[in-house]
């Protein structure tokens, strides 16, 4: 089992594909170094066979030398006629050494030396020496022994023979070599061509089978991965194979396996919570708009009531039914704030290219009594075009001037708006020389009805800085108060500059952190 | 892929296989054996060309053989003269050699001794002068003797040598050496007056053959040559003593007897006391006449009689 997986992986198909290959190269290698060493031997092997063959001359020379010299001094009788064998006499025995010290690596060869050194001596001691020894004495009986004694000739006759016996060897011995290495040679080159052919059929197709076994469920996974982040949840690989590419096919379905189990339990309570927000909001503008009705019903009856008996009690009964209704408006206020304060940040936002100081324009001109009445000071500064919902951003500015000229000390307020762009934001302030707020109360201000003053000292029912910060939110911005208690505060909030909100005016229905989330997703994918 | 797998491990197992059958180098050659065999130095014996000189170079050669001793035997050398040169000269340790002969040709004796005694006791003395000694001589003799064809010996009334002296010229038939020899057509001419002879070199034994087509009148002989057995030849008697009584003795350096020791002429002397006249001429006849080869009859020969030393 165990040896079968192994035989599977991709690993050990690798391995085992790279170890034949380098068996071959390595054989086409062990055959390239026998091949070289061995024409390296035939060539010290010519070499010296040559060198043998030199020898073996010279030391021929030598015994046709005495021979020749011997026939000619017995015949003639002259002496100096034995100066050359006598020469020769003297060389012939290291001769004989050299030519036995070149014939050393070859035994046949050595023992025909042996025997042709046997030969030259029998010759020169039984037959050269003697022969020279009797002409001194009796040159008639020298002279008719040399011409009718064949021994002396067959001796010479029997050297010449060894003497070709061993050049012959010799002969063929730098024959044979060569022969040898020419033929190494040749398996060598046919072995390293044929190794290499292999080597070359083995790469194509291993990399042929890679690409049918590897690549191309690799790809498959790739494409896969592609379909499965484009949101194809149910994408799925085929995860038959039983090795490395078979586990990576069973990682990924697992993977998209348990992110279709993420994604559908986020569905489900992703609906959950859609339809408890929808319940609510349902509940919260029936809840307002049915509180209308009795709260005007009863400033009706209170009327009525001061109509028909504001005579029977001229002292208490007009104050008690301006007591009801002082109530039932400031009721009714409470309830449109809070209407309001639930549809800001819920509607579709319109986005378009807004002019800033235009919105505030409108801003001011809806603030125009407020403003006469308290005599302040409107500074605005130049102000960019952002990408925004008109009218949203109208009502945070609104809120934003109004509060500067209501939370007011003795002097004339001053209220002053200006921008700057921060790192692909728009930074707004609204800048008042108003009462200001201790540092811990600037993050309370923004939750809904939240009121740091008392009813009677500024009116007003503490949801406009709530409603500001959900359409800022909204928006993709963010927005904060620096402040100093009796010297005034500062009110910031940041905008996208026109470039950085691109593309996502559709889906104004999520809150505003979803958005953000999916906008920061677009543009990563 | 299991298949590829296994048809490259067979190719490349191919591939080793005869890379390495190439490497391996090919078979080894003869082995040559030492020289020096058990039995110490060889001992060089020389033979002079001719056939009873073979066959007692065997008769030595195999005798001393057969009591270890290491032997090389020479053969085919060429008359006494040279022999005795290549003994002079270092490069023989013996060979057998005809006492008078001896004496005549290499001593340079002419006036030889009678009895077969003295004249060995001269040879030696001779041999010893120059580092060599004789050993025991043979029982038989070899002398030189003159053969004629009988109806020749009939038609002219030959009885001896001096009858040829009668005849206007006669052609005879001899070895080379036999021109300049004592032992030869110096004594013929000196002691006969033959100087008629006209001499034509003959090898040893193919004398016979001359005879007998009649190309020769007469040819030089030895006494123990296997052709005289049947009769066919008549040999002419040499009153004036020109051809010596000549035993056999081997000529043998001291050096080598003293390497050797007491051994080597004790087995030599055993050998040489067996051959008597007509066991020469058996074994000379054998090889002459029956075409055997003198190795085979020295063999057959110590067979049957066993030297004892």
């Amino acid at each position: 089992m165990l040896r079968h997986k192994l035989r599977t992986r991709i690993t050990a198909k690798v391995v085992a594909l790279s170890t034949a290959a380098a068996l071959l190269l390595g054989t086409a290698l062990v055959f390239l170094i026998v091949a070289v060493t061995s024409q390296r031997d035939a060539a010290r092997t010519a070499f010296r066979s040559q060198e043998a063959l030199a020898a073996g001359g010279q030391l021929e020379n030598s015994v046709i030398t005495i021979e020749n010299g011997l026939r000619g001094y017995v015949a003639s009788g002259l002496k100096r006629l034995l100066d050359p064998v006598n020469e020769a006499l003297s060389t012939y025995e290291a001769e004989q050494r050299r030519l036995q010290a070149l014939v050393a690596i070859d035994p046949v060869q050595q023992a025909r030396v042996r025997e042709l050194e046997e030969s030259i001596e029998d010759y020169l001691g039984l037959w050269a020496r003697p022969v020279i020894g009797l002409a001194s004495t009796d040159p008639a009986d020298a002279r008719s022994q040399f011409l009718s004694n064949p021994a002396g000739r067959a001796r010479v006759e029997t050297m010449r023979s060894q003497f070709d016996a061993l050049y012959a060897r010799e002969r063929s011995f730098i024959r044979s070599r060569e022969d040898r290495a020419e033929s190494r040679s040749a398996y060598a080159i046919g072995f390293g061509l044929g190794g290499l052919a292999l080597v070359l059929a083995v790469a194509v197709g291993f990399t042929l089978y890679l690409r049918r076994s590897v690549v191309q469920p690799v790809l498959t996974v790739a494409e896969a991965s592609g379909r499965l982040a484009s949101g194809q949840l149910s994408t799925r690989v085929p995860a038959a194979r039983e090795d490395e590419l078979g586990d990576l096919a069973r990682s990924f379905n697992s993977m998209a396996d348990s992110l279709q189990h993420s994604q559908d339990e986020l569905e489900l309570s992703n609906a959950e919570l859609k339809r408890s927000n929808e319940e609510l909001e349902q509940f919260a503008s029936v809840t307002s708009h049915d509180l209308q009705a009795p709260l005007t019903t009863i400033s009706m009856y209170a009327e009525l009531l001061e109509r028909r008996h504001g005579a029977e009690d001229p002292q208490d009964g007009p104050a008690l039914v301006d007591g009801i209704r002082h109530a039932t408006t400031q009721a009714r206020a409470l309830i449109r704030d809070l209407l309001e304060y639930a549809r800001a940040g819920r509607g579709r936002l319109s986005l378009e290219q807004v002019s800033i100081e235009r919105v505030v324009g409108q801003a001011l001109e809806a603030l125009a009594g407020a403003i006469e009445q308290s005599g302040a000071v409107v500074e605005v500064g130049p102000l960019p075009v952002v990408r925004a919902d008109r009218a949203n951003l109208c009502r945070v500015f609104q809120n934003l001037i109004g509060n500067a000229i209501k939370f007011t000390g003795e002097g004339t307020p001053e209220v002053s708006i200006d921008a700057k762009p921060d790192d692909g934001l728009w930074c707004f302030s609204v800048r008042d020389n108003g009462i200001g707020m201790a540092p811990e109360q600037s993050k309370r201000i923004f939750e809904p009805f939240q009121r740091l003053h008392g009813e009677d000292d500024y009116p007003g029912t503490g949801i406009g800085l709530a409603v500001c910060e959900r359409i800022i939110s909204q928006h993709g911005g963010t927005i904060w108060v620096s402040s100093v208690s009796g010297v005034g505060s500062v009110f910031h909030f940041t905008l996208p500059a026109v470039e950085a909100l691109r593309g996502d005016d559709r889906d104004a229905d999520g809150d505003s952190e979803t958005r953000a989330h999916a906008g920061r997703g677009a543009e990563l994918r | 892929m299991r298949r590829v797998l296994g048809g490259l491990a067979v190719l490349v197992g191919l591939a080793l296989a005869i890379a390495l059958g190439a490497c391996g180098d090919d078979g080894g050659e003869a082995k040559t054996t030492g020289d020096e065999a058990p039995g110490g130095p060889p001992v060089r014996i020389g033979t002079k060309n001719f056939t009873e000189q073979y066959i007692l170079g065997e008769l030595y050669k195999q005798a001393l053989e057969s009591k270890g001793f290491n032997v090389k035997l020479k053969d085919d050398i060429g008359s006494s003269e040279i022999t005795h040169q290549a003994m002079a000269g270092g490069a023989l340790d013996m060979y057998p050699e005809y006492v008078d002969l001896l004496l005549s040709e290499v001593a340079n004796v002419r006036v030889r001794p009678r009895e077969p005694a003295a004249a060995y006791r001269a040879a030696k003395a001779f041999e010893e002068r120059d580092g060599f000694t004789l050993l025991a001589q043979t029982p038989f003799n070899d002398a030189n003797a003159l053969a004629v064809k009988p109806a020749f010996a009939r038609r002219h009334g030959l009885r001896s040598i001096a009858d040829l002296r009668r005849l206007r010229r006669v052609t005879l038939a001899a070895p080379p050496e036999f021109r300049s020899r004592f032992e030869g057509i110096v004594g013929l001419e000196e002691r006969y007056g033959l100087n008629n002879l006209k001499h034509l070199l003959q090898k040893i034994p193919r004398q016979y053959a001359r005879l007998d087509a009649g190309r020769v009148d007469t040819a030089r002989v030895s006494t123990t040559d296997g052709q005289l057995q049947k009769g066919s030849y008549v040999l002419l008697s040499d009153p004036k003593r020109v051809f010596a009584t000549n035993h056999v003795a081997p000529v043998i350096s001291r050096k080598t007897l003293k390497t050797h020791g007491a051994k080597l002429s004790a087995a030599i002397n055993a050998v040489s006391s067996l051959l008597t006249t007509a066991a020469m001429q058996r074994m000379n006849a054998a090889v002459d006449l029956d075409g055997r080869t003198p190795r085979e009859v020295a063999a057959e020969f110590l067979r049957e009689n066993r030297p004892q030393s």
